[in-house]
């Protein structure tokens, strides 16, 4: 039984190089408002964030000393950031027909202001906004959360 | 007492505080709910170890964990203090548009034009809009057609809107065909509300 074992070692490059930082993911979301100071990080890349910029899974917004950041996803959930703010996509699924719908952020510190899109709409325990002390949870609405940096483990 | 203390003192915000000066280490992380822009709120459930905290009016908080977790009332001064940066990094707010069609086909209705002439102006009054293009049809005929002729509606409502202001990769065009009326009707009624594309301006 050589073959599937051959088979897998073939395969298992492939999937390694298609999970790294630099494949194609599709947009899940815009850049709208920045000032001059915060970044898209993805895996070892950051660059300097700019209206219109393309928003990925996986992204991290940053922001320095006095910028803010505001991105809308492809599900109209909006998310505004103050200064010093780490934010963190983990998890954009949106395909409502298909009935696949996730949202997970994490807030690693930092400020955010929150606006619900879709995805809270049609299914609200799909949305999570994980902090290092606890995780929120969404139904239809808008809050404002802030990240202690004494909080951040 | 601390004057700095984010909160209200209320009953349960006290023991916090005492804690807190006490020693122990608390989480000073926490969640604030406002108001939907319509003047409705919503609801926020805050889940740390220690239990989980349900918000429903506007203008209570709660921190994110620690010993006690009754919402406490959040002054507009700490609001303001704490989030004015991310308030005002808000973009322009999204607006949505509903453009009707005529019976079995692609032409607009003559209404169709003066919503036109609206999402123009909305694409205008942003710098990077990005926009949702969704075709929607009755139920006359058959579910399969009906997809293909809500993507055909969508992709003239697209060939009239994308441009420089709008270009090709930041306009998304999806057809529900007949899954997702405005009005439900049995299948088979020609009924002109589900005959439309909607457009979202971001």
């Amino acid at each position: 039984m050589r073959f599937p074992l051959l088979w897998l070692r073939n395969l298992l490059p492939l999937l390694v190089v298609s999970g790294n930082a630099f494949a194609q993911s599709p947009t899940i979301g815009y850049v709208k408002t920045v000032g001059n100071d915060a970044y898209l990080v993805l895996g070892q890349d950051s660059v300097s964030a700019q209206a219109g910029m393309p928003i990925q899974e996986g992204h991290i917004l940053k922001t320095g000393n006095t910028s803010g950041m505001g991105v809308v996803l492809k599900d109209n959930t909006t998310l505004s950031l103050g200064a010093n703010t780490e934010l963190a996509v983990r998890d954009f699924l949106y395909m409502p027909g298909k009935d696949s719908l996730k949202l997970e952020l994490g807030l690693i510190k930092g400020t955010l202001y929150y606006i619900s899109g879709v995805i809270a709409k049609l299914r609200p325990d799909a949305v999570a906004v994980k902090t290092p002390t606890g995780l929120i949870g969404v139904r239809g609405t808008q809050f404002l959360v802030l990240v202690d940096p004494e909080d951040v483990k | 007492m601390s004057a700095q203390s984010p909160f209200s003192l209320r009953a349960g915000a006290l023991s916090l505080v005492l804690a807190a000066l006490s020693g122990c280490t608390l989480p000073k992380s926490y969640v604030v709910l406002i108001n939907n822009d319509d003047g409705s709120t919503g609801k926020v459930m805050v889940t740390a170890k220690e239990g989980i905290t349900e918000l429903q009016q506007a203008g209570t908080g709660a921190y994110i964990g620690g010993a006690d977790n009754t919402p406490m009332v959040v002054e507009k001064q700490k609001i303001a203090q704490d989030f004015g940066i991310a308030l005002a990094a808000r973009p322009t707010p999204l607006k949505r548009f509903v453009l009707y069609f005529e019976a079995s086909g692609s032409t607009l209705t003559a209404d169709a034009q003066a919503e036109l002439n609206r999402i123009y102006e909305a694409l205008a009054e942003r710098s990077t809009p990005d926009v949702s293009i969704v075709g929607h049809t009755d139920t006359v005929g058959d579910s399969l057609q009906n997809e293909a002729l809500g993507l055909v509606r969508a992709q003239t409502v697209a060939g009239l809107i994308m441009g420089d202001k709008l270009p090709e990769e930041r306009t998304s065009i999806e057809s529900h065909g007949e899954k997702n009326p405005l009005i439900v009707t049995a299948d088979g009624v020609d009924e002109p509300r589900n005959r439309r594309v909607e457009v979202t301006v971001r």
